[in-house]
């Protein structure tokens, strides 16, 4: 091992001879009753709710439950070291998490350790978990796009920065995989507008993290991003605080005037994990033996999100909330309380995921309350039309089973709308910059797709991007900075467009 | 012992101790119980014995404590609502609430030695002007301290021995 500065003989001489010679003067209490993640304990006689207790051995505690004669904790690691008899103390804090610059890139369970195994966090400060929400003063309404690179979701469920949009969805649906091209995505935007990422993870496997942190590490998104981590095999105490503590690190950076994108993946596991917590601490369980305050426990999460007033820095805090369904159940208990909370919801379906269109996004169940408003001039104006076009489609496509005959224009939007369901398809992994999804749209809802075959679409798209980024980078540039669709800008594009068609192969 | 065991022994406690006027009353009837509690736990096998009814567990326990009607009363109630297992926590609490009454302030001091009788008293009269009342201290000794003190007292843990203060350090250092 190597020596550390604070190592040097005269520095431990000084640590030893200044150090305190105080003594502690504790409240305590007694452990009456363990098991199950759990501890009764008697005594303790001022803690207050949600206060940090100490068990001893390096165990810490959270006060839950303060009852007439004993306060329930749960415990935040093992509990075999805990029996009845073990003194327990107060600290006279709450849990907080260390916060500042030197977070970022690392990987870190809810308490601030490390379990990236690259050393401890240097950090000066820390932060409450729990705190309350900003107040309306000062906030001011989402106004900023945040660019997920995913084509569907930009164009017809926008997202604003400081907007709370709700990913739902069953099981392997491609939930996290949107989550994670939002987050890669940010390395496509020029720094000043650059999002700093959590991704906090909970109650998923070890196995899904490690990868989840591969691949943010293989596409070089770990620079601008914190994991926190608290997987199945954590007590329900670690999955039940981590949201919170990647809120934490979050508002961190949104009050230093950063925006900050953060995916709690999942708050179904969460709700468990507080429902676990709440049967052994014996509360009342109300529907699907969730506890009462199980909405609470999400719209005191969510309320975080916020876009900051001017005065107050224009940092942005936008969530990513994750819920999986069963059987595409919206209206359970938990999705439809986080449903309600949230600006919106991207809706994924595994009917379409498993006939092939990914993203798998149900357009017509999808919406964003607010983004609409954050959305760039240039993508409003080529995707003003998508969301009518597609469900449009969807209704005459119904028909056309039927095997009915069907006028002209019919049969046009229904060839429209193949081909524009094609060209929202994309690959994991791939998010593009707004001017190429500015681009290819505008290719789309301008019938310049109409004459290509719509096994070709994606082809087409392909061959697009690589042509521009090699003959036109300018065009896109210009594309990717202008906020508005000028005719001038419109008239390269539609003059890159013709000169294009000439130079298209199918099938290849 | 559950949260509902223990509100019921506070009760029942509290009952018993508030049957009492005066101090010496209160003082004489937990001295009894207490006595009583260790004379039934050499029995404690009958008295849980489903075998031997309630009745003749009454009657035995009316003749034994013929000179105290009360107490056989008081034990006959808790034969009667089933919480007889609760005694010993019961006469616990009794002496705890007489504690109260007299103003006694129980603490327990922990020393790596014994302590001298002057270092004992000085102890106690120091615990007194934290605490006030009357303190009636366990001196106990555990070695495993080095030096110092550590006293528990009213729910608080006051610790000043060096077994602490080197774990401390040790903390400091290799932080
Ligand atoms: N756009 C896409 N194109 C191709 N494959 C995709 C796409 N999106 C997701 N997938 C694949 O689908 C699978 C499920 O995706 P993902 O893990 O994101 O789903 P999930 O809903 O988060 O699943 P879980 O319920 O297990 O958390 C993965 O193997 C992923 O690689
Ligand atoms: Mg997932």
């Amino acid at each position: 091992m190597a020596i550390r500065p604070e190592e040097i003989t005269s520095i431990i001489k000084s640590k030893i001879e200044h150090f305190d010679t105080s003594v502690d003067i504790n409240e305590i209490g007694t452990v009456i009753q363990v098991g199950d993640g759990i501890a009764r304990v008697h005594g303790l006689n001022q803690v207050k709710a949600s206060e940090l207790v100490d068990f001893g051995n390096g165990v810490k505690g959270m006060a839950m439950n303060l009852e007439y004669d004993n306060v329930g904790c749960v415990l935040m690691g093992p509990d075999q070291q805990v029996h009845e008899g073990t003194t327990v103390k107060r600290t006279g804090e709450v849990i907080s998490i260390p916060v500042g610059p030197d977070v970022i890139g690392r990987v870190v369970d809810p308490l601030g350790k490390p379990l990236d195994g690259k050393g401890e966090i240097k950090t000066e400060k820390t932060m409450p978990l729990d705190i309350v929400a900003p107040g309306i003063i000062d906030r001011q309404p989402v106004k900023q796009p945040l660019q997920t690179g995913i084509k569907a979701i930009d164009s017809m469920v926008p997202i604003g920065k400081g907007q709370r949009e709700l990913i739902i969805g069953d099981r392997q649906t491609g939930k996290t995989a949107i989550a994670l091209d939002a987050i890669i995505n940010q390395k496509n935007i020029p720094a000043a507008e650059r999002c700093i990422c959590i991704y906090v993870a909970v109650g998923q496997k070890q196995s899904t993290v490690a990868q989840v942190v591969k691949t943010l590490t293989d596409f070089g998104a770990m620079d601008y991003t914190v994991v926190v981590s608290a997987t199945a095999s954590d007590p329900a105490s670690l999955l039940y605080i981590a949201p919170y503590a990647g809120c934490a690190i979050g508002e961190y950076f949104m009050w230093q005037g950063k925006d900050v994108l953060i995916v709690y993946d999942d708050l179904s596991k969460h709700a468990q994990a507080y429902r676990q917590m709440s049967l052994l601490l014996r509360r009342p369980p109300g529907r699907e033996a969730y506890p009462g305050d199980v909405f609470y426990l999400h719209s005191r999460l969510l309320e975080r999100a916020c876009k900051l007033s001017n005065e107050n820095g224009g940092g942005s805090l936008t969530a990513l909330p994750i819920i999986e369904t069963q059987a595409n159940d919206v209206s359970a208990y938990i999705p439809t309380n986080v449903i309600s909370i949230t600006d919106g919801q991207i809706y994924l379906e595994s009917s379409l995921f498993l006939s092939g269109i990914k993203p798998a996004v149900n357009v017509g169940l999808s919406v964003s309350r607010v983004g609409g408003s954050a959305q760039r001039k240039t993508m409003r104006k080529v995707a003003g039309t998508l969301r009518i076009d597609l469900s449009q489609y969807q209704e005459l496509a119904g028909f056309a089973q039927f095997g009915s005959e069907l006028d002209k224009e019919s049969q046009r939007q229904i060839e429209r709308g193949k081909r524009m369901t094609e060209l929202l398809k994309q690959n994991q992994y791939s998010p593009l910059k707004v001017g190429e999804e500015v681009l290819v749209l505008y290719a789309g809802t301008h019938g310049y797709l109409d004459t290509v075959s719509v096994a070709d679409v994606l082809n087409y798209e392909q061959q697009l991007l690589s042509y521009v980024r090699s003959e036109h980078a300018a065009v896109l540039d210009e594309l990717n900075q202008s906020q508005e669709l000028t005719e001038a800008l419109e008239g390269k594009v539609k003059s890159l467009l013709d000169e294009f068609k000439t130079v298209f192969r199918a099938g290849k | 012992m559950n949260s509902t065991n223990r509100i019921a022994a506070q009760r029942y406690a509290a009952a018993y101790d508030a049957l009492s006027k005066t101090n010496e009353e209160a003082s004489r009837r937990s001295v009894l119980l207490h006595e009583v509690q260790m004379a039934l736990d050499s029995q404690q096998e009958a008295m849980n014995s489903p075998r031997i009814t309630l009745q003749t567990k009454k009657e035995v326990v009316r003749t034994a404590l013929s000179g105290s009607p009360e107490t056989a009363n008081f034990i006959e109630l808790l034969l009667e609502a089933k919480r007889y297992y609760l005694l010993p926590e019961i006469t616990r609490r009794v002496a705890t609430l007489l504690d109260d009454r007299l103003g006694i302030v129980r603490a327990q001091v922990y020393a790596a030695k014994e302590l001298t009788a002057a270092q004992k008293r000085h102890t106690e009269q120091v615990l007194a002007k934290r605490y006030g009342g009357e303190i009636k201290a366990d001196f106990i000794t555990d070695p495993s301290l080095l030096g110092g003190l550590k006293i528990i007292c009213r729910g608080e843990q006051i610790d000043g021995s060096l077994q602490r203060r080197f774990a401390k350090l040790e903390e400091e250092l290799t932080k």
